[in-house]
């Protein structure tokens, strides 16, 4: 575990600069928002899902909506969350339309938000960063 | 001279001026670039005191007949009632009149509040659990029923019956014309008026995103069909929208009973006056269920509880679907709305309560039961065109005659009396047909009038 | 300081229902039976039960628990909440403009014809336009229509590539939500470092796909567009309209018009800048106007006057309009309130009104800017025209109390809270639009306020944090109303069960 300030970052998990997370299980790719993400969203009252088999782009600086994995809410607040891999969604948290502060309570566990079945893996690995580089890139924030 | 609404005097302003270091106040307006900057002054009539503009405004809407100084018979989407003295009263308490959207509920409890009891009893009267908190009238409200029922199914086309008041549809075609829904209007059974089920049939398929009837139809009649409708629309994937004069429901089952997902609806008659068509109250209200609620347009108010859970409260919830949040991508750009006119609409229901709401219904309905039988009975007219049941409205024909409906008004308002609203223009195929209207401001010998004075215009005898 | 509003613990009106009571009469029983089938009767309606004089103590207590502009300053960015005189309420309610109803006969709604007649002519001379169509309810109401009529005119042009409508980055969320609803793209311009526009993004944004700019001026920074005539030029040069949102009318009336600085299509808030109130959230009117070349795209019907026959009528005969927008004619009742306010301000008291009223919001920058915790995000020395939009960073940086507990704390001192955390671009913003309703020695008192909750979230942070206690109910758990949304009594008799 990595603290950046108040902050966890897990080892062993992929960081994009938009503050999604992703542990590789095999061919697929779990995703959800960091620690950092949803302390700076507050309590998070809905969870939009994406659609199961919907097709997702990696996000790069220009965002279009095909990079879009959903969204995520608090009371007067609503933050896309983008995809850090290309692919397609294979499965989404359920639990999250009831329990959305799972995403508070539980960013990296049971907060997750969906499994892609990633298309490129190798090559877009490379854009993603590693727990301690991400922790870097908070204290720059 | 000085302005009674504006408490800082010249001297005074000159005062803040020093003190802010400005030497004059064109000062403050030097940023205007000179070329746009108004060098002459508005052309507007010179300020009046209050006495003057009182009697000047009175002598303008002296010109008008109020309906209350003769007989009048006209309904068609906004319905003359009485409305009890309490209602304007309570709404005229400034603290609700001057106060702005409830965005700080801990000191707007009261709207917040109002606001809950009136999304509760529009929920009720209509067999829905939600309700939102207003929308400028029914015809807007209509336009955003299709908006959201295109966004939940992602479908674009939008299924009318051809028996609709042709401004609605006006409006509707204008609100459905930004995502490019495409509005299907579908015919009616010539002896019943009812909505031609074999058309619908063969209308739905996969493309369709809702569809609206109106119970009471425009004209009056009730649509029987509302199950069948409901089921045919619901086997295809669309939602089933029905929009509703909330007064008929004292009698009438809510549409919530038979299968409505969307009630849309004009709201002015509960509570609040027919005031030439506007301020209006439009209703809209859907089932609970995340898929529709999140695609809600308007205001909702919540029940909650203070954050230490000793006190219920009341706030506004699921703000981001609304304009000042999602933007571009809200479910409509509406903010302002019609809250006070939904505060009389909750005063009003809370005062006539159940019994009253049915004893009401019951009176409107059963004048134009009485209306109908006597019009019948003059030679050259039929009431109604339709062999249904009707509520309080009513279509009244004198296509057996040699006369027209606009001859006819003419010659009843000569007679302090005005007719029915001439459908010639919206459905021509209805010949010289009128829509009439009675409600609990008509008695027995006012519907008498009415007759005779159409039986005199007629040749027959007074 | 010693504000207490009222506090009932007064239940909901259902609770409040007795079986049998009733709160009105009806003239009379009725004789005829209706002839309905059974199945299409209703069996139960659960609707409260109570006397009138219960009906009267409840909302009277309800509506003590109330703010209201009567009740106090209310400095609300971009709402313009300003005095709304009673005796627009005394005419609107006559019997003659509240008991007439719109499918009369022309010759018995001449009064009503006439008014709207008088109305729409002031209102062209004050924004500098040809024609006003009154039909809209509301601002979004108004901006949605120009929209519409946007799309018209370029479908006339047969010009079918313009799908984008441009929003500044400060604007109004209702101006790209009423785009989008109309169909459009919107796409967002930045503003530059002195808060207004920038002018070299918008020419690097303006294409042949250019519908519309939609802009607010003075804009929600409170600062005036001065680059207004070269953005005019840009958006005309690219082939697209100019429209005005008017919801800062009040800082500029008399001193220059919308029409002016360029724009093609404008709209009021009659319950904004002409003084009619806001009744909790509505009825408002958002009136628009439009230049001569898109006249004729304006919705039906238009008034107009007969010189021969001596009458106003209504024009439907405008073969290329955009068709209805809403029911009837406008909200009426609101125009009364409008017209009866232009009477008693005169075209002098209009321009009294905006100097009062721009005074004022100078007035509180100055002091403000003295008061530690807060400060500007730009050029001091600008003036601002109607509101000025504060930053609370300073004072989160301190003490790590913001702008939200800034507000919430202000009701304890018997005033609204300004606007916050908008326009977006500033952080911690507190936007504060004081009208000319206000007297000098209120807007001490409002400074004066806001640096005793500064110094406060220095010395006892606790006390700004727990704000509000002299409101009617202390902060709510806005998380769990929006988590499990309870909207109805049906729905929380559910949950109370469950």
């Amino acid at each position: 575990m990595v603290k950046a300030g108040n902050y966890d970052a897990p080892d062993g998990l992929y960081y994009s600069r938009e503050h999604e997370w992703v542990k590789l299980e095999g061919k697929l790719a779990r995703v959800g928002i960091t620690d950092y993400a949803q302390n700076k969203l507050g309590d998070v009252v809905y969870v939009e899902l994406p659609e199961v088999g919907k097709q997702v782009k990696q996000v790069t600086e220009q965002k279009t909506k095909e990079m879009e994995l959903g969204a995520v809410e608090s009371i007067k607040a609503v933050s896309a969350v983008y995809s850090p891999l290309s692919g397609a969604i294979k499965e989404t948290n359920a639990a999250l339309q009831e329990r959305p502060e799972l995403i508070n309570t539980s960013p990296y566990n049971e907060g997750w938000i969906c499994v892609l079945d990633a298309s490129a893996l190798e090559t877009e690995l490379k854009q993603l960063i590693d727990a301690k580089a991400y922790a870097e890139y908070l204290k720059k924030l | 001279m000085g302005y009674p609404y504006i408490p800082n005097t010249r001297e005074i302003r000159e005062q803040m001026l020093r003190e802010i270091g400005a030497a004059n106040i064109n000062e403050l307006f030097a940023d205007i670039p000179s070329q746009i900057r108004l060098k002459r002054k508005l052309k507007l009539p010179p300020a009046m005191s209050e006495l003057e503009v009182k009697r000047h405004v009175q002598a303008i809407l002296a010109k008008n007949t109020p309906f209350t100084q003769m007989l009048s018979f006209l309904g068609g989407g906004v319905w003359p009632h009485h409305v009890p003295a309490h209602i304007r009263s309570l709404v005229q308490r400034s603290e609700f009149l001057t106060s702005y959207t409830p965005y700080q509920p801990e000191t707007s409890q009261g709207m917040l509040q109002a606001l809950f009891e009136y999304q509760s009893m529009i929920a009720e009267l209509v067999g829905l659990d939600v309700a939102n908190s207003s929308m400028y009238d029914w015809a807007t409200s209509l336009g955003e029923a299709a908006l959201m029922c295109a966004r939940v199914t992602r479908r674009q086309k939008f299924i009318v019956p051809k028996l609709i008041a042709k401004d609605r549809l006006s409006v509707l075609r204008n609100y459905a014309s930004g995502p490019g829904l495409e509005v299907v209007e579908v015919g009616y059974n010539h002896r019943t008026g009812q909505l031609d089920l074999k058309q619908l049939r063969a209308e739905l398929g996969g493309d369709v995103a809702g569809v609206y009837i109106e119970n009471p139809s425009y004209l009056g009649f009730l649509e029987t069909q509302g199950d069948e409708i409901a089921a045919a629309a619901h086997k295809t994937g669309a939602l089933f929208v029905v929009g509703v004069n909330p007064i008929s429901l004292g009698l009438f089952k809510g549409p919530g009973e038979y299968g409505a997902d969307i009630v849309v609806g004009e709201g002015q008659p509960l509570g609040n006056p027919v005031s030439f068509g506007g301020p209006s109250l439009g209703i809209f209200a859907c089932r609970d269920e995340s898929k529709l609620l999140r695609q809600l347009p308007g205001r909702l108010i919540g029940a909650t509880t203070t954050l230490d859970g000793k006190a219920r409260g009341y706030c506004m919830v699921l703000q981001t679907r609304e304009q000042h949040i999602r933007r571009e991508r809200a479910t409509s750009s509406i903010c302002t709305n019609e809250a006070l006119c939904a505060v009389s609409a909750a005063i009003y229901l809370a005062s006539l309560g159940p019994r009253g709401l049915h004893d009401l219904a019951e009176l409107c309905a059963s004048n134009a039961s009485y209306a109908m039988k006597k019009l019948n009975m003059i030679k050259g007219l039929r009431a109604p065109i339709f062999d249904a049941p009707h509520f309080n409205e009513f279509t009244l024909t004198c296509d057996d005659t040699h006369v027209s409906i606009q001859k006819l008004n003419a010659g009843l308002l000569k007679r302090g009396i005005q007719g029915g609203k001439s459908l010639r223009a919206e459905f021509p195929e209805l010949g010289e047909t009128a829509l009439l209207c009675t409600t609990e401001l008509h008695s027995r010998e006012d519907i008498d009038r009415l007759a005779s004075a159409l039986n005199e215009l007629l040749g027959g005898k007074g | 300081m010693s504000y207490q509003q009222a506090r009932w613990v007064e239940p909901l009106i259902f609770e409040l229902s007795k079986p049998g009571r009733v709160g009105w009469t009806l003239p009379e029983k009725p004789r005829e039976r209706i002839n309905v089938p059974k199945e299409l009767l209703r069996e139960k309606l659960e609707l409260p039960e109570l006397s009138e004089p219960e009906v009267v103590r409840h909302y009277t207590r309800l509506s003590q628990m109330n703010y209201g502009v009567d009740s106090g300053f209310y400095p609300l960015g971009s709402c313009t909440m300003k005095y709304n005189p009673k005796v627009c309420e005394e005419l609107a309610a006559l019997e003659a403009a509240n008991y007439i109803h719109p499918h009369q006969a022309e010759e018995t709604v001449q009064g009503a014809l006439e008014l709207m007649y008088m109305l729409e002519r002031c209102l062209t001379e004050i924004a500098g336009v040809a024609r006003v169509s009154l039909q809209t309810s509301a601002g979004a109401h108004g901006e949605f229509v120009a929209m519409l009529i946007t799309r018209a005119y370029h479908k006339s042009k047969r010009d079918d590539k313009r799908n984008q409508v441009i929003v500044p980055d400060s604007a109004h969320g209702t101006n790209p939500a009423s785009a989008a609803m109309a169909g459009y793209d919107v796409v967002t311009v930045p503003s530059n470092a002195r808060g207004r526009v920038d002018l070299d993004a918008l020419k690097a944004t303006v294409s042949e796909r250019t519908a519309a700019l939609m802009l607010t001026n003075p804009n929600t920074l409170g600062l005036f567009e001065d680059q207004i005539i070269e953005i005019a030029k840009v958006v005309h040069d690219a082939g697209g309209l100019l429209f005005y949102d008017g919801a800062n009318l009040n800082g500029i009336l008399g001193r220059t018009r919308p029409g002016d600085m360029g724009f093609d299509i404008v709209h009021f808030n009659l319950h904004k800048t002409f003084a009619t109130p806001h009744g909790g959230g509505g009825p408002g009117a958002g009136p628009i106007g439009v230049q001569k070349e898109l006249e004729k795209f304006l919705p039906v019907p238009l008034v107009e006057y007969d010189k021969k026959k001596g009458r106003y009528y209504f024009d439907y005969d405008r073969p290329h309009s955009i068709g209805k927008i809403k029911g009837f004619y406008g909200n009426f009742g609101v125009l009364v309130k409008a017209y009866v306010y232009l009477l008693l301000m005169g075209g002098e008291g209009l321009s009294e009104v905006t100097e009062a009223a721009v005074l004022n919001a100078n007035y509180i920058m100055r002091k403000l800017l003295g008061v530690d915790g807060y400060e500007l995000k730009f050029n001091p020395s600008d003036p601002c025209k109607h509101e000025v939009v504060f930053s609370a960073e300073p004072l989160k940086r301190m003490t790590g109390i913001g702008a939200h507990f800034v507000a919430k704390r202000l009701l304890d001192f018997g005033m609204h809270a300004p606007t916050y955390y908008f326009p977006p671009i500033v952080p911690e913003a507190l936007m504060i639009e004081p009208t000319e309703s206000e007297s000098k020695e209120e807007l001490d008192r409002f400074v004066e306020a806001l640096r005793t909750i500064a110094e406060e979230a220095k010395s006892d942070p606790d006390k700004v944090c727990s704000a509000p206690t002299a409101t009617a109910i202390g902060r709510l758990d806005e998380v769990k109303a929006s988590r499990q949304p309870i909207l109805s009594w049906r729905a929380y008799r559910k949950s109370a069960k469950g």
